[in-house]
């Protein structure tokens, strides 16, 4: 899984119709490798249904998603989603949700442990290994939910409004702390959000979407370095540049 | 274990945690003042002789009779056939294997089935609109041809148990398979599961706690269908035994049989819930 490519997801002249609704009419887009490219739209445009095509739980209705250059059919291993509500299986442990990924793949149990343990400090949640998801926080579930895809060390990231449940404060937590543990393992990160705010302060580049049905209206470089944390909120260039971002999807 | 299984059974789950273990002790007493007055009742009712003790034999007779029943000589016999004193052991064995077996077979065969509706649209477009036909017929109604079909007795007997016992489980397991959310699958899908181990990493842990409540029903149900095979002429069993008892006007003997059900019954429904404990935690509240 790691190490078999570099990372690089295009997609090419997706299109996806549930009968009569169009939902995306025709998505090109790249997500380059150890970079975080946020797709912002207008709520209701089809960006989740976006990352379901890409995740393969749905087949584009025409156009193709690739890994590498290999065209891709169905969910595998080597893109990891966090939605939402997050993965975690109820009747598990934490530390048993952290091993389901590396179990399913085989790995021997010394390999599971090392990942799990890691991942566990990583996610700052080392006192909660045997707890159940329902004794968790919100953040603490969306921060499991996260290691839990990436003890497959997956190439490909995708992130569907994964902190959109959580309150402001604890999100801006998230967003320095997801920023710091990709930078510890570079992924390809597709982040999927409605938040300009979190597109900007997580994003490499932006993809902006249209209305429904979707199509890429607009690719910019996010243009603030890999170290910035929450202090970029009071930059003068963040501030206005968000105003434009957001004044794009509205009007999009 | 069992300490904290019979609270749970005398005192409804509360939402309390540890903090009000104290005030649960105490809840616990109160599901034991009804028996104690309904012992009383019946004390004083046949002590006074205001129910003939032909129509509602004593406590005491009845105690007596119980003991008689599981540590007795073995010399008398009932209508010929069905013995009482000492046989207490013998009936139980019997009723229990006929039980048992029954009732594993309807989990067998009701897990199945069940998954096949809860896991194929097309099973459940197939076989839900006569299985549900078939669940209305009353209990009772199968008697006749069960009778027919294997005769008096063991068969008859057996057939009955495993047809009461097996619907809980066949609904239970379909419902909750069919409930299990499309987002756990997608997810160990995505984690990498191979789809032909997704029932058993998804589907069945996911679905547990809701076949465990249709094992626990099914298994009550085919405790209580012991008494209606065992009507049908068979002469081992805690039903045969009341059966004879009855026909030779030995009421407290009947009681006995009565007193045996219920803590069979009561007893069985613990040690199942004591096993499957383990499975459903997470899904309590």
């Amino acid at each position: 899984m790691s190490g078999t490519g570099t990372g690089l997801l295009s997609a090419r002249g997706l299109h996806k119709s549930f009968g009569d609704l169009s939902v995306l009419a025709g998505i090109d887009l790249e997500a380059r490798p150890g970079q975080v490219l946020s797709v912002l739209g207008p709520s209701g445009c089809g960006k989740s249904t976006l990352l379901r095509v890409l995740a393969g739980f749905e087949a584009p209705t025409s156009g193709e998603v690739l890994l590498d250059g290999v065209r891709l059919s169905g969910p595998s291993a080597d893109r990891g989603m966090v939605a939402q509500a997050g993965g975690l299986f109820p009747w598990l442990t934490l530390r048993d949700n952290l091993a389901f990924g590396p179990r399913a793949s085989r790995r021997t149990g010394t390999q599971v442990t090392a990942v799990v343990d890691e991942l566990l400090s990583a996610t700052g949640l080392d006192g909660f290994a045997d707890a159940l998801p329902k004794q968790l926080s919100g953040g603490m579930r969306q921060r499991a939910a996260i290691a839990q895809v990436l003890a497959n060390r997956p190439p490909v990231l995708l992130l569907d409004e994964p902190f959109g449940a959580l309150d402001a404060q604890t999100r801006l937590r998230m967003h320095e702390w997801l920023r710091a543990l990709l930078a510890e393992r570079p992924t390809t990160v597709l982040l999927v959000t409605h938040d300009v705010e979190e597109a900007l302060l997580l994003g490499d580049r932006l993809c902006l979407l249209s209305n429904r049905p979707a199509c890429v209206v607009d690719e910019l470089p996010v243009p603030f370095g890999a170290d910035r944390g929450r202090a970029v909120l009071a930059d003068a260039e963040f501030v206005r540049l968000k105003a434009t971002v957001l004044e794009r999807v509205l009007t999009a | 274990m069992s300490a904290a299984l019979l609270e749970d059974v005398l005192v409804p789950a509360g939402p309390g945690p540890a903090h009000s273990r104290a005030r649960r002790r105490g809840r616990r007493l109160l599901g034991l003042v009804v028996p104690v007055l309904l012992l009383a009742t019946w004390y004083v009712v046949s002590d006074r002789e205001i129910l003939s003790t032909r129509l509602l034999p004593g406590p005491g007779t009845v105690a007596t009779a119980l003991a008689e029943f599981f540590t007795g000589d073995r010399n008398d016999t009932l209508a010929g056939v069905v013995p009482f004193t000492g046989a207490g052991p013998e009936h139980l064995a019997a009723s229990l294997t006929r039980c048992g077996v029954s009732w594993l077979l309807a989990v067998l065969v009701g897990s199945v089935v069940g998954l096949l509706l809860g896991l194929s649209s097309l099973a459940r477009d197939l076989l839900d609109p006569i299985l549900n036909a078939l669940r209305a017929v009353p209990l009772f109604a199968w008697l006749p041809l069960a009778l027919v079909w294997f005769g008096l007795g063991e068969g008859a007997a057996r057939a009955i148990i495993f047809v009461g016992a097996l619907w809980p489980v066949l609904v239970a397991v379909g419902d909750a398979t069919a409930r299990v959310p499309r987002g756990h699958v997608e997810t160990a899908r995505m984690l990498g599961t191979p789809r032909r181990w997704l029932w058993r990493k998804v589907y069945l842990p996911s679905a547990l706690p809701e076949v465990v409540t249709g094992l626990r029903l099914s298994l009550t149900l085919a405790w209580t269908c012991v008494i209606v095979g065992e009507l049908s002429g068979t002469d081992r069993g805690v039903g045969a035994m009341m059966s004879a008892a009855r026909e030779t006007g030995r009421t407290e003997q009947v009681v006995v049989g009565i007193v045996v059900f219920a803590a069979v019954g009561l007893l069985a429904d613990l040690v199942l819930r004591g096993v499957t404990a383990r499975w459903v935690r997470w899904s309590r509240a």
